[in-house]
């Protein structure tokens, strides 16, 4: 219905509770229930309909973004004062809590590795403390396994733990590489005879 | 509508036409904490957790371990090379911050003071709830000296990365905490922040955490250069979070065992000393309980301990001493449970102390020999069963066919044994009441659960030692 350019916006238009289809000059375009207009920061709030439940997509938009916007009805306010109440305390701690594991995935993802490297890590985690040392996998602080990332590449510890690793690893590239590829049967080849002469030094063990 | 209900919340524009509106501010401390997306007017994005934002008529927010996740069409100094610690985004290049899944305070979030409360601090501001105020919306919400930190204490990890320059941005920051610092100490401030009136403690900080704020946005307006002194209080709590992920040697040890177990404390003599790692998986016999042959669970706990022999009367019942050292944990078997409980269907199971070892066959070789298990004092025979049916045989469970676990799991040693020596054996066909027979040889198919369940078992006949607890 309403459609103005973005320096002709009336914040009065924007008011509490409307539902609005807006398009951004970055090409966005969205569908929100205005939560708030903000003049001195231009900000518009919205509330975005989702799914049924509490939760919600929240958008803080800068209202000199909007290039256009369509009315598309009226709504309740979707704020009551009455019930307007935070709990700081939680507030905190859920930032809290979000930085760490903010941080511990970071740890998990390799610098300059490769997709495959990753991949690895990955499936080593799973059963394994690892970590990255730059671009060499550290498996239980003892066992390191650098690129190309192939059984022949795993390093160190006890030979119980190399092995166990060199397992772990096999299986992995056992499980990726598709066998049909000509290019990889080379190597799926030599995997197998690998886990094979594994398994056969394990069952004689 | 929307507007008329907004009464209270208009207020402040016409006192106080710098401040955000009390929605906008509501709003953002809603999504504090949250994972955001953030549009920059070059087009890319940014995602990060929402850590603060400038509450001052400039919107300027600040995330925490931010991602570039789209390319813009400028250039900027952030690059998308990794996590950035913290990202000052400022007002100018701000275009839109989009959270996802938040729960406005309307829809149930839970709080500390009352609609009613609430009200009365909108309309009536006093000093001490404008102090309260004043401390809650600062707080959490331009919490500088963390910046700070996080820039003094490990630069060489965190930096403080602002979209093109910050001095902008910093400066508001400065100027935004001398006026909360005004109007904490003035009563007739303008502010009316009574949203976010917290309880009583909070107020008590104000003070220093205006302080405080004031001296840290004033490094941050210098970029890094000042500040030195928040680190002395900054230091413990950085420090503490960078050793807490560390591993102590002995949690690392056991961590290696729990992944490797023969490669670091398994042997089939134990006349080698042990580790506490070690020692934690060996068959403890309490040297104190000379005679307990029936086994019983309490419904309560689910496990007990016992210690077996067979030249004893299937009828005496007696608990060992180490039930009661165990009862805490109560996860501790130390026998194979018999006796009279010849009917009983249920396996009794180990509960949680277990470490689950994987199964790895060249540690544990299914026809490993007979094993003598002791401690210096003390022997235990154990039948050359895998250690899989060392945990399985515990249960005493009717033989029964059940799939073999994919891991082992040891009895625990635990406490002293300090005693007379007493070998304990427990050869295959151990007691039986009866009917039916409890053996623990290796060749038979002692099976468990796929996951370890305790459940309380029946114990057939009265007991006087139980009473009525059990």
């Amino acid at each position: 219905m309403a459609t103005e350019g973005a320096n002709n916006i009336n914040p009065d238009d924007l008011a509490v509770g409307c539902m609005l289809s807006i398009r951004t000059t970055l090409g966005d375009e969205f569908e929100g229930h205005v939560v708030t207009f903000d003049r001195p920061s231009n900000i518009l709030v919205l509330q975005e309909p989702s799914k049924p439940g509490p939760r919600r997509n929240i958008r803080l938009l800068k209202a000199n973004y909007i290039k256009d916007f369509t009315f598309l009805g009226h709504a309740q306010d979707p704020l009551d004062p009455n019930t307007c109440f935070l709990d700081l305390t939680a507030l905190q701690a859920r930032e809290h809590v979000a930085v760490r594991q903010a941080e511990a995935d970071a740890e998990r993802i390799g610098v300059g590795v490769t997709s495959e490297a990753q991949s690895i890590f990955d499936a080593l985690s799973k059963t394994l403390p690892v970590r990255w040392d730059k671009t060499v996998i550290v498996v239980m602080n003892e066992v390191r396994v650098s690129s190309p990332y192939h059984p022949e590449s795993v390093f160190g510890g006890t030979p119980a733990a190399n092995d166990r690793v060199k397992k772990v690893v096999i299986i992995f590239l056992l499980l990726c590489y598709d066998a049909s590829k000509c290019l990889y049967l080379w190597h799926v080849k030599y995997h197998i005879d690998c886990y094979s002469s594994m398994c056969t030094r394990v069952a004689c063990a | 509508m929307g507007c008329r209900n907004r009464d209270s919340f208009t207020e402040d524009h016409t006192c106080s036409s710098s401040s955000l509106s009390d929605a906008l501010l509501l709003t953002t401390m809603c999504i504090v904490g949250l994972p955001v997306d953030v549009h920059v007017k070059d087009g890319s994005v940014y995602s990060g957790i929402f850590h603060t934002a400038s509450v001052h008529a400039d919107y300027g927010i600040v995330l925490k371990k931010a991602r570039m996740t789209k390319k813009g069409k400028g250039n900027t100094n952030v690059g998308n090379e990794g996590l950035v610690d913290t990202l000052v985004i400022l007002s100018g290049d701000l275009v839109q911050v989009v959270a996802k899944g938040v729960m406005l305070p309307a829809d149930g979030v839970g709080g500390n003071i009352t609609g009613d409360d609430e009200e009365a601090v909108a309309h009536s501001v006093c000093s001490e709830s404008k102090t309260c105020e004043v401390e809650n919306h600062t707080g959490p919400l331009m919490d500088a000296k963390q910046i700070n930190q996080s820039s003094f204490d490990s630069p060489q990890d965190e930096k403080i990365q602002s979209l093109n320059s910050s001095h902008e941005a910093d400066t508001c920051l400065g100027q935004e905490v001398a006026v909360e610092h005004e109007s904490t100490d003035s009563t007739s401030s303008p502010f009316d922040n009574g949203l976010f009136c917290n309880n009583a403690p909070a107020s008590v900080k104000t003070d220093d955490r205006c302080s405080e704020r004031s001296t840290s946005a004033e490094s941050v307006s210098t970029n890094s250069t000042h500040g030195v002194d928040l680190i002395s209080e900054s230091q413990p709590a950085r420090s503490a979070e960078i050793s807490a992920p560390r591993v102590t040697d002995s949690s690392r040890n056991a961590k290696e065992f729990k992944l490797n177990p023969a490669a670091k404390t398994f042997s089939p003599s134990f006349t080698n000393p042990m580790s506490a790692t070690s020692a934690a998986n060996m068959v403890y016999i309490p040297n104190s309980s000379p005679v307990v042959p029936v086994a019983s669970i309490q419904p309560e706990v689910g496990f007990n301990t016992f210690a077996s022999r067979p030249s004893v009367p299937v009828k005496v019942a007696q608990y060992n001493n180490l039930t009661v050292g165990n009862g805490g944990s109560g996860s501790q078997f130390s026998q194979p449970i018999v006796g009279h409980v010849a009917h009983r269907t249920q396996p009794l199971r180990y509960a949680t102390h277990y470490t689950p070892v994987l199964s790895e066959t060249a540690y544990l070789p299914p026809s490993s020999p007979a094993v003598m298990v002791g401690r210096s004092p003390q022997l235990v025979y154990v039948q050359p069963v895998s250690h899989d049916l060392i945990h399985g045989a515990t249960a005493v469970a009717p033989v029964s066919a059940r799939p073999l676990l994919n891991h082992v799991q040891f009895p625990k040693q635990q406490g002293g044994t300090i005693g007379p020596a007493m070998p304990v054996c427990v050869p295959p066909p151990v007691l039986t009441s009866g009917h039916q027979p409890f053996a623990l040889q290796s060749h038979i198919p002692l099976l468990q659960p796929g996951f370890p369940v305790t459940r309380p078992i029946s114990v057939p006949g009265p007991n006087g030692f139980y009473g009525t607890k059990f």
